[in-house]
């Protein structure tokens, strides 16, 4: 998406009329800006802050406030592995453990191709499968270490 | 026992406006727009005894009748779907397979309080449920259940999804309202409450998806019905989910007052491997543990506050005899550390010193004065700006209280005794 697509977008957003307030649109235009860009740049937070005529700072303040806003660039996938309570009794850790040695990159990380950043999360409510990961918005439940492989395989993995 | 919350779930394509209509979905809609009043609604529903499901228990006819009595204008109407305390995963098979019966509990409250405009704030880890629901509210709209004059009559509904974006504290209810206003997370000062002051400044409802659930069945079979089912004061079916160490993890529907015994063992089918049960989180991270003495408590607001603990989101989180008290605890508030918004000092600071001495305690490197600390700094806690640093030290401090020992051994022997290497 371009700039000019996205500022297009927002107005749409606006011209929908769902919040009698410009400001709650902020959330919602941040949500489109995820999805669509590698990050949520200076560039991005400027356009929201000027068409929802809001101070700049709190668009930077809600972008960073929310755990699934991504202000450094993310990759195509992100892998989100739950470790709170339930997934950990279930193993999750080693589920973590096994993911950085197939992707080479540390917890935070993007892999050099920029295909996925991993990230430990909280729960997602999908305790009843744990140990639960998501790939995106993709599920994956009662997850094996030795299962990891062909989950990265489907979005285009290249290791063995 | 019947299914009442969980009637449609395990139909093929339950989700849909076909199959909910098919199981006499919206009738209760119709009734209470052809032949009640707004006033009536109210009273079924005081009568039926229902008290939120989000955690705090409040009653909710109550709460509808504060917000009906109020004049400003818009009103509206909030359907708390964050879920975000940790194994809580009972909003998700409501919202995901009965997603009508939540619009219809709307709607339903939305005619009793006079609100015009409704939301409701969808956790955004819930990207499945997103899609159902807006389906589902496009639906109803085109059915005539949504929009202006429904159903031929003076009442109109608009319904919007919002979306969370990853933070438990937005489940508190006046965060959730700085959340939809397009702020940061931070709680307000209660009072005012939401009912007179909420989504901007106006009069809002909040309620939690389970919770409006109930309300049709309410309407349909009547209140006094309803209030005979479960514990006589907080009654009502309840959805429980189990997950940790259990050989079947899921959502149990059953009445309120279940002793917590019958649903680890008969439904959730005992502990896996058959190993012995060590601990148990009744009503989610937030709870104060229960050993495996104490498992016979009945699961309702009054019968765990009397256990020490509390029922919450109703999560029951199990333990078994191969897994460290101390990890469990250091997890849980780790979880809280995370999801502090910062804004008061107890919370923020206490979060952060009970992961740093727990941390500690579990590699081996604590001291028996560490425990006394640990004590007081949940003590201070206490004091912290809303619910979720008045709660997130229970886990920890009740550990220390009730596995004193197994911290113990960590301090003495300088290791975790559960851990291999
Ligand atoms: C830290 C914190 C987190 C909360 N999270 C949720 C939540 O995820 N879902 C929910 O329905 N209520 C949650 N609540 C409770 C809400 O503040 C509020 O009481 C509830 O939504 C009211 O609805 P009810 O009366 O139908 O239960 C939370 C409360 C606190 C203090
Ligand atoms: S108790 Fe914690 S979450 Fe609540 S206002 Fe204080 S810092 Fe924020
Ligand atoms: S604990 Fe992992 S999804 Fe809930």
């Amino acid at each position: 998406m371009t700039y000019e697509e996205f500022r297009e977008e927002i107005r749409k957003l606006v011209a929908s009329n769902r919040y009698p307030s410009l400001k709650s649109y902020t959330l919602p235009a941040l949500w489109i800006a995820e999805k669509n860009f590698p990050r949520i740049d200076a560039e991005i937070m400027r356009i929201i802050a000027a068409e929802l005529q809001i101070p700049l700072i709190e668009v930077e303040e809600a972008a960073r406030f929310y755990a699934m806003f991504h202000t450094e660039p993310k990759g195509k996938y992100i892998i989100r592995v739950c470790t709170n309570l339930s997934c950990m009794l279930n193993g999750a850790e080693e589920i973590v453990k096994e993911l950085k040695k197939l992707l080479g990159i540390e917890v935070g990380q993007t892999t050099p191709d920029g295909l996925f950043t991993l990230e430990e999360y909280e729960c997602m409510g999908l305790c009843d499968g744990a140990p639960a990961l998501t790939v995106n918005e993709e599920r994956f439940l009662r997850v094996k270490k030795e299962e990891l492989p062909q989950i990265l395989k489907k979005f285009g993995w290249q290791g063995e | 026992m019947e299914k009442l919350l969980l009637r449609n779930i395990d139909k093929e394509n339950s989700h849909t406006i076909e199959v909910y209509l098919a199981g006499g979905g919206y009738g209760a809609l119709r009734k209470v727009l052809k032949e009640m009043s707004p006033e009536d609604v109210v009273e079924e529903v005081k009568l039926s005894g229902l008290r939120g499901r989000g955690g705090a228990g409040f009653p909710t006819g109550m709460k509808w009748e504060f917000a009906a009595a109020d004049i400003k204008e818009p009103k509206f109407f909030v359907c708390n779907a964050d879920e975000g305390e940790p194994c809580t995963f009972k909003d998700r098979v409501i919202i995901e397979k009965d997603p009508h019966a939540l619009i219809e509990g709307m709607l339903i409250g939305a005619y009793a309080t006079g609100c015009r405009y409704g939301y409701i704030y969808l956790r955004g880890e819930y990207p499945i449920g997103k899609r159902i629901l807006e389906r589902a509210i496009a639906e109803a709209y085109e059915k005539g259940f949504l929009g202006e004059n429904i159903l031929g009559t003076d009442f109109s509904f608009d319904l919007y999804i919002h979306s969370g974006a990853g933070a438990y504290i937005c489940g508190e209810e006046t965060a959730l309202i700085e959340s939809m206003e397009g702020k940061r997370g931070e709680p307000r000062i209660k009072p005012p409450f939401p009912v007179n002051a909420g989504y901007l400044w106006k009069p809002t409802v909040v309620n939690n998806v389970e919770t409006l659930a109930n309300v049709p069945l309410i309407i349909e079979r009547g209140g006094k019905w309803y209030s005979q089912i479960g514990s006589p004061d907080c009654p009502g079916p309840k959805l429980f989910p189990v997950s940790g160490k259990v050989k079947r993890p899921g959502v149990y529907e059953l009445p309120m007052g279940t002793p917590l015994e019958e649903i680890i063992f008969e439904h959730a089918g005992g502990i896996v491997r058959d190993r012995k049960l060590k601990a148990v989180f009744p009503g989610g991270a937030s709870s104060s543990v229960l050993t495996a003495d104490e498992i016979s408590v009945p699961m309702d607001f009054p019968s765990l506050a009397k256990a020490g603990t509390m029922l919450g989101s109703g999560a029951i989180m199990v333990l078994d005899e191969t897994d460290c008290i101390v990890k469990a605890a250091l997890r849980l508030i780790e979880f809280f550390r995370h999801e502090s918004c910062g804004k008061c000092t107890p919370c923020r600071e206490g979060t952060d010193w009970l992961v740093r001495i727990l941390r500690r305690i579990e590699e081996g490197k604590g001291s028996e004065k560490d425990l006394e600390v640990i004590l007081s700094i949940s003590e201070t806690m206490e004091n912290s700006f809303c619910g979720l640093g008045m709660a997130a030290h229970n886990p920890v401090a009740s550990t220390v209280r009730k596995f004193r020992e197994e911290y113990l051994q960590h301090i003495k022997t300088g290791r975790c005794p559960f851990r291999s290497s």
